[in-house]
């Protein structure tokens, strides 16, 4: 009888626990996907808008609710910036010197990476110091001055001036492939060089295909960088013909700033090339992002 | 086989064709320095060089056409008296202050929360990420429009509630923290990303360890979690740091450093001071101040997490 007694207590307890746990649990995953949802909408609306808005004209941008998607969605702003302003241009010239940009850097980067993990030569540790040094360097100490040196020989104003500074090579990514590079064992080098295999073809026929990882992160940070950079143009550039997008939609900005259709649709042409580049590569950054973090 | 029979002979090779061996050797050098060649005149002319410019350039007075004029120190004096490069220190500062605290412990709760293997989280991690991609000149023109006082969304959601909002980015007291607002927004995502690789290098064991201790969620987190995640903390704050006192962009596009002075960040006094007034020499002044101040952050970071113990994990 007591056992019974004593039994039948303990079971509903157990029942209503497990209840409240099961509920608990249930609230637990609404609220979950409830912050989902809402961290979700707050990096995607500004990109949502502004292309509902790039597809509208003037009048329905003040007019309508920013939801409302655009009906019938209508190409006359980008017709407008494309035509009557230089948009055509910019995107050539940001693509032109971002390509340039990250095709030298990736190539004289690694190149330098491979010299400092895996060459012997005299004074080696110096100048891996020297690189290191300049890496903590930030950019905006060396404007003025490299301004000044532009100045002096006549650079300025050239598509030369835009991607001179990034193309031969920057610390960040020598560091971050030589410290890739070091992973590989000596062995394997060693073993092709006494085959007669020259340095050049060790680093193209064996290293980059070992690295390819590390190689996918430096030519994507290299081409957001260049695709992205602003300071640096805004200087050494000031004639129409040369500017590079975000100079561009700066410019444009100050000029026409109310005129929402106009702008919104100037910058989509700066941001959805990089939302496609996203697209595609999203594993690849999210994956680069946390190997530029890491060796540090 | 072949290559360990011809290691295993490689010293004998080596003394008995020691002449050849140097040449050789000097063959080998040549190619190391070939190699290293692009990255080290890159390296010397644009951030070697230019370093050592700033600080002569910043002794002198200079219009780029007169011709220099030596003035020792009295630039670093002028940008505090009539550049209010003071003034811009402490926005920058405030700017910082705003941005860093907020933005690290948002990446590190998201990181938390969508570590769960929960269907969907992935995609949501995906998505934070996208905003580090953004061209900030532009997004900035985005954001303009979100928070135009008539036109913006934001004012026209809080007018929906019965609230006049304020004139965010022509209002002295709102416009810093909009631009610092717009600053966490792209890089919170890509700071989770840290959080995300520190969080699972933990090993798991610590976790069911100290819940058979008896460890609460919260304890476990202060005791277990950030102590470990030291390292990722102190990356994630000093490159924050180092990257938002030089914000520029979107306070060019958002404010131009307005209302008044207000967010006239260090980076766009230098930029108005050398390329709209020519004062080469002041400008490398301020370079030079706010170099200063972000090593001896970065110094001062180092030192703190230093000195609080570290857990090597094997």
């Amino acid at each position: 009888m007591t056992s019974v007694a004593t039994a039948a207590p303990a079971a509903t307890a157990a029942a209503t626990t497990e209840r409240t746990t099961r509920a608990g649990r249930s609230v637990r995953t609404t609220l979950f996907y409830l912050l989902l949802v809402v961290i979700a909408l707050i990096f995607i609306t500004p990109y949502l808008f502004s292309v509902f808005a790039a597809f509208k004209p003037l009048n329905s941008i003040l007019a309508q609710s920013p939801w409302r998607p655009p009906t019938p969605p209508t190409l006359d702003n980008f017709k407008t910036i494309f035509t009557q302003y230089d948009f055509g241009r910019y995107l050539a010239n940001t693509l032109i010197v971002t390509v340039i940009l990250t095709a030298g850097q990736v190539t004289f980067s690694m190149m330098g990476a491979y010299a400092f993990a895996r060459m012997s030569f005299p004074g080696r540790d110096p100048l891996f110091w020297l690189y290191l040094t300049t890496l903590m360097v930030p950019n905006i100490v060396t404007l003025v001055p490299l301004y000044v040196l532009f100045a002096h020989s006549h650079l300025l104003n050239t598509y030369w001036a835009i991607f001179l500074p990034y193309v031969l090579g920057v610390p960040y990514s020598v560091f971050l492939m030589r410290q890739y590079f070091m992973t590989i064992p000596k062995e394997v080098m060693e073993a092709a060089r006494l085959d007669g295999c020259s340095e050049s073809r060790i680093l193209w026929r064996i290293v980059v295909p070992i690295s390819r990882p590390i190689i996918i992160t430096a030519t994507l940070l290299a081409f957001v960088f260049g695709w992205n950079n602003f300071m640096w143009p805004l200087i050494v550039t000031n004639s129409n013909s040369l500017n590079v997008l975000t100079v561009g939609i700066a410019n444009f900005n100050s000029n026409f700033g109310v005129q929402w259709n106009l702008v919104l649709a100037g910058s989509l042409v700066a941001l959805v090339p990089m939302v496609i580049l996203f697209a595609i590569f999203q594993k690849h950054i999210v994956n680069s992002i946390s190997l530029s973090g890491i060796n540090r | 086989m072949s290559v360990a029979t011809a290691v295993t002979t490689l010293p004998k090779q080596r003394k008995t064709t020691a002449a050849e061996n140097t040449a050789e050797e000097r063959q080998a050098r040549r190619t190391a320095f070939a190699f290293l060649a692009p990255s080290l005149v890159g390296v010397v002319l644009f951030l070697l060089i230019p370093i050592i410019m700033v600080v002569g350039l910043s002794l002198v007075q200079w219009n780029m056409i007169t011709p220099m004029k030596w003035v020792g120190l009295s630039n670093y004096v002028n940008i505090f008296e009539f550049d209010g490069f003071g003034h811009s220190l402490l926005v920058t500062g405030y700017y910082v202050l705003l941005n860093i605290p907020l933005q690290t412990a948002f990446a590190l709760g998201m990181a938390m929360l969508l570590r769960s293997k929960r269907a969907g989280s992935a995609v949501v991690r995906i998505i934070c990420v996208l905003p580090y991609l953004a061209t900030p000149v532009a997004m900035g023109v985005v954001w303009n429009w979100f928070f135009n006082p008539s036109t913006g969304i934001i004012n026209q959601a809080l007018s929906h509630i019965g609230i006049t909002g304020p004139a965010w980015l022509s209002n002295v007291v709102t416009a810093m923290p909009v631009i610092a607002f717009v600053n966490i927004w792209q890089y919170v995502g890509y700071n989770m990303l840290f959080f995300l690789a520190g969080l699972q290098a933990i090993p798991p064991t610590l976790y069911e360890a100290s819940s058979l201790d008896g460890a609460t969620k919260v304890q476990q987190f202060w005791r277990v979690t950030l102590p470990l995640l030291r390292p990722t903390l102190l990356f994630v704050l000093v490159t924050g740091v180092i990257g938002s006192f030089q914000v520029f962009d979107t306070v060019y596009v958002m404010t131009a450093g307005g209302p008044g002075n207000a967010t006239n960040v260090a980076s766009l006094n230098i930029y108005n001071t050398a390329f709209s007034g020519f004062r080469i020499g002041e400008a490398s002044a301020m370079s030079v101040v706010l170099f200063l101040v972000i090593l001896a952050i970065t110094i001062a970071q180092f030192r703190y997490f230093n000195k609080r113990t570290t857990y090597e994990i094997a």
